[in-house]
């Protein structure tokens, strides 16, 4: 019963998201083949860009005269940037809007218990990145039809697995935090911060030297496109990192959310 | 066995006034009434029954499920009515029940129709564009639609008319007929009065005493206000007078007993003004349940 009502509740922003990002992948990806086909001007037009600008980007070692090195520049950072921000909200939101709008008297005077409430948002969040990232990862492969290039699809859907990964992460600590927390303004706000705060992380990591090592502190290092791009895999390191955060933030809320004093 | 049973329950949390060692009983098909001025931790104690706020020590059980370990069971029994109803605010009234029937695993929606059709409410209106009476009676049938065994009540008269509240009451007294045990918890002593068989009295977070509504009827405390022209000695030493306070020509009385004696008592005094009315809840416990 949660479950379907949190679904039916989050889709129109689903809906939304997916719309917009779709036809942002479909546009960057149509635009491909010229860009190959004026590979020698774009490069040399990119060469009059500042280095650090290149490798904020990563586009020193993305070869985006590749159809992949291309979409791992520009539909990846979309898909894991603005799918982080989506996620952030959506799983800020989802336990302590209940509080905050005081519906939680209602909920919690009916025979569910703490667990299976925090188990139907939870499942309802997963559920909802797994269609974010199914719908994207098939809108990328329609948009990947501009081009005739061969697309090496193991490294796609390492890019895909890692873009999931990266989305469960960051909505497992902000799970955490709506479980946790009351004021759901706190929440986003909270959650939203982590989410660009890790991104920035990333950046200013790749851009001076001296902050390399605070790289390991961004989830978006762990699955940067170009080091996927050339290796084909993510390491294990950084997956089992992710999934440890991800099973500790959950275990957590159901802990914190069976303690919690509920009094709105 | 009591339906509701508490034993020593303390519930001490920041910022809440809590609740120190509540212990009282309520029986099986009676309407039992909770009353307290605002404040006085009638909410907390629903509220730690009903497992939204844990109690810091003491047990209590409702149906003998104790309300820690098996709240899931007891909600199966009973039915909520909070004193300020919030609901989803994109969902029509009809879809709220029907949510709510889901939840309880109850599948006779014709039970929906004829509670809204007795409390004339239009099911299809969003939560959002219904006022505060009407947002309460999609509160009252979802608390009855499952025909729960306890009704636990929170101030449950608070923005229904007078002619709503005679029909909300005709259908509390139609329930209880079929044997549902009401917990009825009000600031508003008259209402108990109406509907109770026995009241808890509760202040300041303790249980001052429990009491049959008779005896309670029967202290028929009035309080006494006069006005008179001159310093009169007013002997007022007769039995019933619970309390006096003299501020220059006014005086204010606390009088529990018969009328006419203290009319008969009244009537030689040159009495300017005066008024005689019920006094407030706090007004009896003050003098009344020291």
């Amino acid at each position: 019963m949660i479950f379907k009502r949190e679904l039916k509740k989050n889709s129109k922003s689903l809906i939304i998201w997916l719309i917009i990002l779709s036809a942002l992948t479909i546009l960057l990806l149509s635009v491909y083949p010229q860009f190959a086909q004026d590979r020698e001007a774009v490069e040399q037009l990119l060469s009059a860009y500042p280095e650090t600008f290149m490798e904020a980007l990563g586009m020193d070692r993305l070869d985006i005269g590749s159809v992949i090195g291309f979409y791992g520049l520009q539909v990846y950072l979309y898909i894991t940037l603005f799918g982080g921000i989506y996620v952030a909200m959506l799983a800020s939101n989802i336990v302590a809007k209940e509080e905050n709008e005081k519906t939680i008297e209602f909920l919690l005077s009916k025979p569910v218990t703490r667990s299976q409430i925090i188990g139907g948002k939870l499942l309802a969040v997963i559920t909802n990145i797994m269609i974010f990232n199914l719908i994207l990862g098939v809108v990328s492969i329609i948009g990947f039809q501009f081009t005739d290039e061969a697309i090496p699809w193991s490294t796609f859907s390492v890019l895909i697995f890692g873009a999931i990964l990266l989305h469960v992460s960051f909505a497992a600590i902000s799970f955490l935090l709506s479980a946790a927390m009351r004021k759901t303004r706190t929440i986003t706000s909270l959650s939203l911060g982590i989410v660009l705060f890790s991104y920035f992380i990333n950046v200013i990591s790749a851009i001076a030297e001296d902050l390399s090592s605070l790289k390991y502190l961004s989830f978006y290092y762990y699955i940067d496109a170009a080091a996927i791009i050339d290796e084909g895999a993510i390491p294990i390191i950084y997956i089992v990192i992710m999934l440890c955060v991800t099973a500790g933030c959950i275990g957590l809320s159901y802990v914190t959310y069976n303690k919690k004093n509920i009094a709105v | 066995m009591g339906v509701v049973e508490l034993k020593s329950v303390t519930k001490n949390y920041q910022g809440n006034r809590g609740i120190t060692d509540v212990t009282f009983t309520i029986n099986e098909g009676e309407v039992f009434g909770f009353i307290g001025p605002n404040g006085a931790g009638k909410s907390t104690t629903i509220r730690t029954l009903l497992n939204f706020i844990h109690p810091t020590s003491g047990s209590a059980t409702i149906f003998g499920k104790d309300i820690v370990k098996e709240s899931k069971e007891i909600k199966k029994l009973v039915g909520y009515l909070p004193s300020e109803v919030h609901y989803y605010d994109d969902m029509k009234a009809i879809d709220l029940l029907k949510y709510s029937a889901g939840l309880h695993n109850y599948h006779n929606d014709k039970r929906i129709h004829e509670l809204a059709n007795k409390l004339q409410l239009d099911l299809n209106k969003k939560i959002e564009d219904l006022s505060f009476g009407n947002r309460k009676k999609v509160g009252i049938i979802q608390a009855l639609l499952h025909e729960p065994k306890l009704l636990i009540l929170d101030e449950p008269t608070g923005g229904l008319d007078p002619l709503m509240q005679n029909i909300f009451f005709d259908l509390l007294k139609e329930e209880n007929k079929k044997g549902v045990t009401i917990f009825f918890s009000s600031h508003i002593l008259s209402e108990v009065q109406k509907l109770c068989d026995r009241v808890a009295i509760i202040k300041e977070g303790e249980l001052i005493k429990v009491e049959k509504v008779e005896t309670l009827t029967q202290n028929n405390i009035k309080k006494v206000s006069l006005l008179l022209t001159k310093e009169a000695n007013l002997g007022l030493n007769m039995e019933g007078i619970l309390s006096k306070e003299k501020n220059g020509d006014d005086y204010q009385l606390l009088f529990n007993g018969e009328i006419s004696s203290l009319l008969t008592m009244l009537a030689p005094l040159e009495v300017k003004d005066i008024l005689i009315e019920e006094p407030t809840l706090d007004e009896i416990f003050m003098h009344y349940y020291k």
